[in-house]
């Protein structure tokens, strides 16, 4: 048979009512959509124009755009439908899984394109460069956002309860907040530290919006160069991608555990 | 004849592997004719749901077939799901959203829905439509879970357990629908262990105990064979009750007689007590039952191979 994996329309319904319940949760409309905006506030600090600050406020702002609207939300939302039993009832019906995955996903994840794409015209409005290639910075946007949802739907599966995301959650937290302190790091541990999804989703924003290479604080790279800069972070973003999916496929687990 | 619209042929269904490997389901055959409703009835763990879940395609069968609409529920999904519907043993509805929404969030996920204000009239739930769902009691749910198996207008319709924990009132609201359903033309498939439920509303029933089907046929099929009932009060029960030839049983101050010709029985009872001017309390009598069927299959070991169904 020849039908496509996934129903666009019906996706695009499961998804409205993901949102609607969204913000009916106090707790994951402040998680899904405040929390990933305060990052921005960081363009503030420093010299009008600066790179360094510059970058580092929208580094920050990207990675908890994915981390929270994407990665903490779809845990937290996916662990409730499913021990509501939501999901159960859902998978009765004509709604195929992977419609029901990517419904869950695709509120938070259109939270994270928004807040990454403001995050540009407020950045210019304060005095920083326009992206340099823009589109490397969305696609690594985008493979991020696949990712943590991933990583959510993996982690869900030895979630016990919405509560214990709490805890659970911080594996993957850890992860990709590990090259935010890796300059503290001895450089043979710094090499590693570059291969994470966090570190690498910062050295893409650094060389595709603001030209910089991967230590400095200086614009050296032109728009040519930038591809070439922003290879090496994103094909380590699209292998942690393709572990993540892998490992969430085999593990995904539909009823309350027990 | 025509093709059943459901049709189980050797099914099996274990858990887990290994030496813990469990099978639930140990060869199952049941056909359910189109526009009939058929209740699978057994003690729980008796391997009603894991039969059921197979047949709605949730989960694989370790061997044996299933059609349903002549169709496989697992290689054939999108078609057999355009056409039946399931109701689950438990509810699972977003207590945030209201009644309506829960609907059309249902709605959204199907071919071609009826309309949600249709369906929510011919629930009742009009008045509650604006309610969200964390505040309904649980007859309303059930009466939800049933909405949502209305919208995708099913013909065939899976029911697990429908009426458990269900108050007597919205119990009959339940049986009442579902018959509508059937005279409207929709083949059922429930399970339950409520031995009324089955009689109330099966044409046929299958006896599920151990993971098979012992007992097959209409009520009155499965009834027939097992004796009628007769009871009454031990405390004016007369001496010469041992005279009417039935088997006498007494248990909590009652008398049971056990007859296999029940008028008989009943009017040499009912004249000597005339004749000798004895009033007998507490007096009963029933023609063969369910209860008598089931209880004495549930006695039984769980190991003992199938006997006695009947075609």
């Amino acid at each position: 048979m020849s039908t496509p994996a996934l129903s666009v329309p019906r996706t695009a319904r499961l998804a409205r009512w993901n949102a609607v319940l969204m913000t009916r949760n106090r707790l994951a409309l402040v998680y899904g959509v405040v929390v990933p905006l305060l990052p921005l506030l960081l363009l503030l600090s420093g010299d009008r124009g600066d790179a360094g600050p510059g970058a580092a406020a929208i580094t920050t702002t990207v990675l908890m755009a994915a981390l929270f609207p994407v990665f903490y939300n779809v845990l937290s939302q996916f662990v409730t439908r499913r021990d509501e039993l939501v999901l159960k009832r859902m998978r009765t019906g004509e709604a195929r899984d992977l419609e029901l995955l990517v419904a869950l996903a695709l509120p938070g994840a259109v939270v994270t394109l928004v807040v990454s794409l403001l995050a540009v015209p407020l950045a210019m409005a304060l005095g920083q460069d326009a992206p340099l290639n823009l589109l490397v910075y969305v696609a690594g946007v985008l493979v991020a956002t696949v990712m943590f949802a991933a990583f959510a739907f993996w982690t869900a599966a030895w979630t016990r309860n919405a509560e214990a995301a709490q805890m659970t959650s911080l594996p993957v937290i850890f992860l990709a907040l590990a090259g935010q302190f890796s300059i503290a790091l001895p450089a043979s541990a710094q090499r590693w530290a570059d291969l994470t999804p966090g570190a690498a989703l910062t050295d893409l924003v650094r060389s595709a919006w603001f030209g910089l290479p991967e230590s400095g604080t200086t614009r050296t790279l032109d728009l040519a160069a930038t591809w070439g800069e922003a290879a090496g972070p994103l094909l380590v973003l699209v292998a942690w991608t393709v572990l993540a999916v892998g490992i969430a496929a085999r593990s995904l687990h539909w009823e309350p555990r027990v | 004849m025509t093709t059943p619209a459901i049709e189980v042929r050797g099914l099996h269904r274990s858990y887990g592997t290994g030496a813990g490997a469990f099978e639930a389901v140990r060869g199952v055959d049941l056909s359910v004719e189109a526009g009939t409703i058929t209740a699978l009835l057994g003690t729980n763990g008796a391997g009603k749901t894991s039969t059921l879940e197979v047949v709605e395609g949730l989960a694989a069968a370790s061997a044996g077939t299933v059609r349903v609409l002549g169709l496989d529920p697992v290689a054939d999904r999108d078609a057999v799901r355009r056409r039946t519907a399931v109701l689950l043993q438990e509810s699972g509805f977003s207590g945030d959203l209201t009644v309506r929404e829960t609907l059309l969030q249902w709605a959204g996920t199907l071919t071609s829905p009826r309309p949600v204000e249709e369906v929510l009239g011919r629930l009742g739930l009009e008045s509650r439509a604006d309610v969200r769902v964390r505040a309904l009691s649980g007859g309303e749910e059930r009466r939800l879970d049933l909405a949502c198996a209305l919208l995708g207008r099913p013909e065939v319709l899976l029911l697990d357990e429908p009426t458990t924990g269900l108050d007597p009132e919205s119990r009959r609201d339940v049986w009442e629908l579902v018959r509508d359903l059937r005279h409207a033309g929709t083949t059922v498939l429930l399970t339950t262990h409520y031995l009324e439920e089955a009689e109330e509303l099966a044409d046929r029933l299958a006896i599920m105990h151990a993971g098979r089907i012992v007992r097959e046929g209409t009520p009155a099929e499965v009834a027939a064979g097992h004796p009628s009932v007769i009871r009454l009060d031990e405390a004016t029960a007369p001496a010469w009750l041992d005279d009417l030839g039935a088997r006498r049983v007494v248990r909590g101050g009652t008398v049971t007689l056990e007859t296999d010709d029940l008028q008989a029985t009943l009017t040499t009872l009912l004249v000597r007590a005339e004749r000798e001017g004895v009033r007998l309390d507490g007096l009963e009598a029933r023609a063969a039952t369910l209860e008598s069927v089931f209880l004495a299959i549930a006695d039984q070991p769980a190991d003992r191979s199938p006997e006695g169904a009947l075609a």
